[in-house]
């Protein structure tokens, strides 16, 4: 039985949950199998997708990133407050992405360098930017978005929307670039064993830290979306969206130091959430009901790692 | 009187590969059986059947005359078989006692483990192995010997029959041995059997009765030590003879690669300096422990001394070097460094044996750069080196000791150094992929390179290295020519100085 377990688990769990997911979908509600539906939904994990691809990066090279809640408030209410003024809407965009580096260079600093705990530090991280977006709003809630940025949100490119395409093209540039260039086989060695990357010469500590700039990198990209996403500022945005990230990573079979799914497991682990919320929907399941089952998902996440990590 | 074990046509298939082909031999109670032969030559598997770790695909085996059937080690071990792997397989994050009870605590009352009485029975059992070590002190913090005797201690104190040793001497040096020694002569005299592998010639005739030597997982021969010479043993392993066993010395010698000068591993040593030539292989020798581990870790930054400096070429290096940068500055110096423990320090043992060559030539190369071609380089190594292993993609985790020895050598062929720093060039590896290993440092130095080499095992420093520096309390305090080096003159410059 365990070892039926046991190779089961080589397969990343994300691709049998969506299969299954979409399986049953198809079945019960095959009205809803077109692409403008679907679109919508898969539009709407964009900012999940594109935060998992800094996670993935990160927990491969043994470390975590809980910071992108952080990076997601501090980022809408910037934009959605005016706190830039008016300076035009690209030069804001390329602003939050430089606060995304920042933090994650923070991160990258204390947990290459200092040695901190990478949970502790990031987590720690975000309740501090919680609290400075808290003090600068001083309860005031934030004005709108830029309509601009929704106009763009809800673009299509054929029947695709927009962030979809921008998440598929980051993905695909992630699996290039760590499958092709030096840096991904330092990911893949540091992940292996950090003392006999460092004993062949792999620069360990830079490799951890670039994985959480990159990882901020990401954050900001996502922040941006779901800014654009959400049309009006808030001071409770994405306050989960890490624990779903590191859930969706996990299914997507890549697991501190591992990275057996690629970038593409954790890809479809993100899908699995979409198709989770269109079932839901269609069956009427009321937020809370929506709660729970996200909940369940994270347990099959950390039921699969526990069989994982037990395996070596 | 009935044989402890009687193994009788066992034989053991993994996929394709006949690990294990019908063997049948007895060993005695009372007698200390070696079992010898090459790497990958069935030893571990077999030990393993015996064990309770595998299950063998046909015949049969009997303990004390009684046939058994293992289906996991904790039958093997209640039916009195206890195992000492070669594996280190502690806890590092568990105190000595944790891992000594792991599984089997004792319970006191209310059902909460008995920690006094597990504490106290396991600093008897490291006292018999002359140990005064703390039985709360977590593993993480014991060396690799103490280590070794934590799992020898963990290993004999189960009350059982029949004690199996997987190379219980691979990280000790010869004082550990001897107190081992007496702990085996003791278990001896108790009338159990202990079955002895081990790829050390010199311990084998010191302490085993019988032999039975194995090669192809075929059964070769099963006698008495007494009726054999190490030379005949050797032989009967490899078909090869002993003086076969190292390659010829360097002619000549080319210019200074690296000169060390003045280096003080602490504040109060007095300097040591030396330099080493083009063309050479030079060993650090003497009693284990007296700092030559130290001398070569301090120059990638590994062991923080107190100053110095190395010339390499026209650059200059002022020890002490930063732990994070010191491997890389060396490597862009054309000096590779390989270090003692292949599992832990050296290997990705997840990974292919193409990216394990491969990341050497890729750690220098900026990070945003695509990949450097390896494919090439790794097919060439992996026939140069006579690596076996089914593809360049085979994860170098489930390669034996030997070929896995000679991909990490490979690594530093791929990134074609000028310098090689070597600490125990063949540490669990069989005699076969010893006498290949030598052979190619020597080609290396023939070629050019400089090579420095740290050994536990003073006769392969002997027989390879054109000349031996003896190292004793940190300082070098004699100078030999390797032709002229004995383990006599080695230990008499190290305790006369």
């Amino acid at each position: 039985m365990t070892n039926v377990l046991r190779s089961a688990a080589r397969i990343p769990p994300a691709y049998i949950v969506f299969v299954i997911l979409l399986a049953t979908l198809w079945l019960t509600k095959p009205q809803l199998m077109n692409a403008n539906v679907m679109g919508i939904f898969v539009r709407q994990v964009a900012p999940l997708g594109i935060l998992v691809l800094g996670q993935l990066l990160v927990m491969r090279v043994r470390s975590i990133d809980l910071s992108g809640a952080g990076v997601l408030l501090l980022v809408n209410y910037m934009i959605a407050s005016g706190l830039l003024g008016d300076l035009p809407l690209p030069l804001i965009l390329l602003v939050s992405l430089g606060i995304g580096c920042l933090v994650g260079l923070f991160n990258g600093y204390l947990v290459a360098k200092r040695r901190v705990s990478a949970v502790i530090a990031t987590l720690a991280v975000t309740v501090i930017i919680g609290g400075f977006v808290q003090f600068v709003a001083s309860g005031k809630p934030p004005g709108n978005m830029p309509e601009l940025m929704n106009d763009i949100y809800k673009m299509k490119w054929g029947p695709v929307p927009l962030p979809v395409v921008l998440w598929v093209a980051l993905t695909a540039v992630m699996a290039v670039f760590l499958s092709r260039f030096v840096y991904g086989q330092f990911v893949m060695a540091v992940g292996e064993n950090p003392t006999a990357s460092h004993f062949s010469g792999v620069p360990v500590e830079r490799t951890v830290l670039m994985a959480h700039v990159i990882a901020g990198l990401f954050a900001g990209i996502a922040a941006i979306v779901q800014s654009a996403a959400v049309a009006v500022g808030s001071l409770r945005l994405g306050l989960e969206m890490p624990i779903d990230a590191v859930a969706a990573t996990i299914l997507g079979g890549v697991i501190f130091g591992r990275g057996d799914g690629g970038v593409w497991g954790p890809f479809f682990g993100v899908m699995c959430f979409a198709l989770l919320f269109v079932s839901m929907t269609s069956f009427g399941v009321p937020e809370p009901g929506k709660q729970i089952a996200r909940g369940l998902i994270i347990l099959l996440a950390a039921i699969f790692y526990g069989l994982n990590t037990r395996k070596t | 009187m009935l044989p402890a074990v009687t193994f009788k046509g066992v034989t053991k298939h993994f996929g394709p590969t006949l690990a294990v082909n019908d063997i049948s031999f007895e060993i005695r109670p009372g007698r200390v059986h070696a079992l010898m032969g090459e790497n990958g030559a069935g030893k571990s598997t077999l030990m393993k059947i015996l064990a309770g770790v595998h299950q063998p695909d046909a015949g049969k085996i009997a303990i004390a005359g009684r046939q058994v059937c293992f289906a996991n080690p904790s039958q093997a071990l209640a039916a009195g078989v206890s195992t000492v792997f070669q594996e280190l397989s502690l806890l590092p994050n568990l105190s000595i006692t944790e891992n000594m009870f792991l599984g089997k605590e004792i319970m006191g009352r209310f059902g909460s483990p008995h920690r006094a009485e597990m504490a106290q029975r396991t600093k008897e059992a490291l006292s018999e192995l002359g140990m005064s070590l703390d039985p709360n002190t977590l593993v993480s913090e014991l060396s690799i010997a103490q280590r070794q005797f934590v799992e020898i201690a963990h290993g004999i104190k189960a009350d059982a029959q029949v004690f199996i040793l997987d190379e219980p001497t691979a990280a000790l040096n010869a004082a550990d041995v001897q107190v081992l020694n007496a702990r085996i002569e003791k278990l001896k005299a108790k009338g159990k059997a202990i079955v002895y592998i081990s790829h050390r010639m010199d311990e084998i005739f010191a302490i085993c009765d019988d032999v039975t030597i194995m090669k192809d997982g075929a059964h070769v021969a099963t006698q008495s030590l007494s009726d054999l010479t190490p030379e005949r043993l050797i032989t009967l392993m490899v078909g090869r003879e002993l003086n076969d066993l190292f390659p010829d010395r360097a002619r000549d010698l080319g210019p200074v690669r690296l000169s060390c000068q003045d280096l003080r591993l602490t504040p109060e040593a007095s300097p040591l300096s030396f330099d080493l030539h083009s063309g050479e292989i030079l060993g650090l020798a003497g009693l284990e422990g007296q700092g030559q581990s130290e001398i070569v870790r301090s120059m990638i930054g590994q062991y923080a001394a107190n100053s110095g400096k190395v010339r390499i070429g026209s650059q200059t290096v002022l020890l002490p070097v930063t732990a994070s940068a010191g491997v890389r500055n060396m490597q862009q110096l054309s000096l590779g460094f390989v270090p003692e423990d292949r599992k832990e320090e050296g290997l990705l043992l997840g990974a292919a044996i193409r990216e394990n060559i491969g990341i050497g030539l890729q750690s220098a190369r900026p990070g945003f750069k695509p990949l450097a071609k390896v494919a090439d380089v790794t097919r060439r190594i992996m026939a140069d080196l006579n690596i076996k292993a089914g593809s360049s993609t085979t994860p170098v985790g489930t390669l034996s000791g030997g070929n896995q020895q000679k991909v990490l050598l490979g690594r530093y062929l791929a990134s074609d150094m000028d310098i090689l720093i070597i600490e125990e060039p063949t540490r669990g590896v069989d005699i076969g992929a010893k006498v290949e290993i030598y052979r190619l440092l020597r080609e290396l130095a023939q070629r050019g390179m400089a090579i420095l080499v740290l050994s536990r095992e003073t006769v392969e420093l002997i027989g390879l290295c054109d000349r031996l520096l003896v190292v004793h309390d940190r300082k070098i305090v004699s100078e030999l020519a390797g032709a002229e080096a004995s383990e006599h003159n080695i230990l008499n410059a190290a305790l006369t100085s």
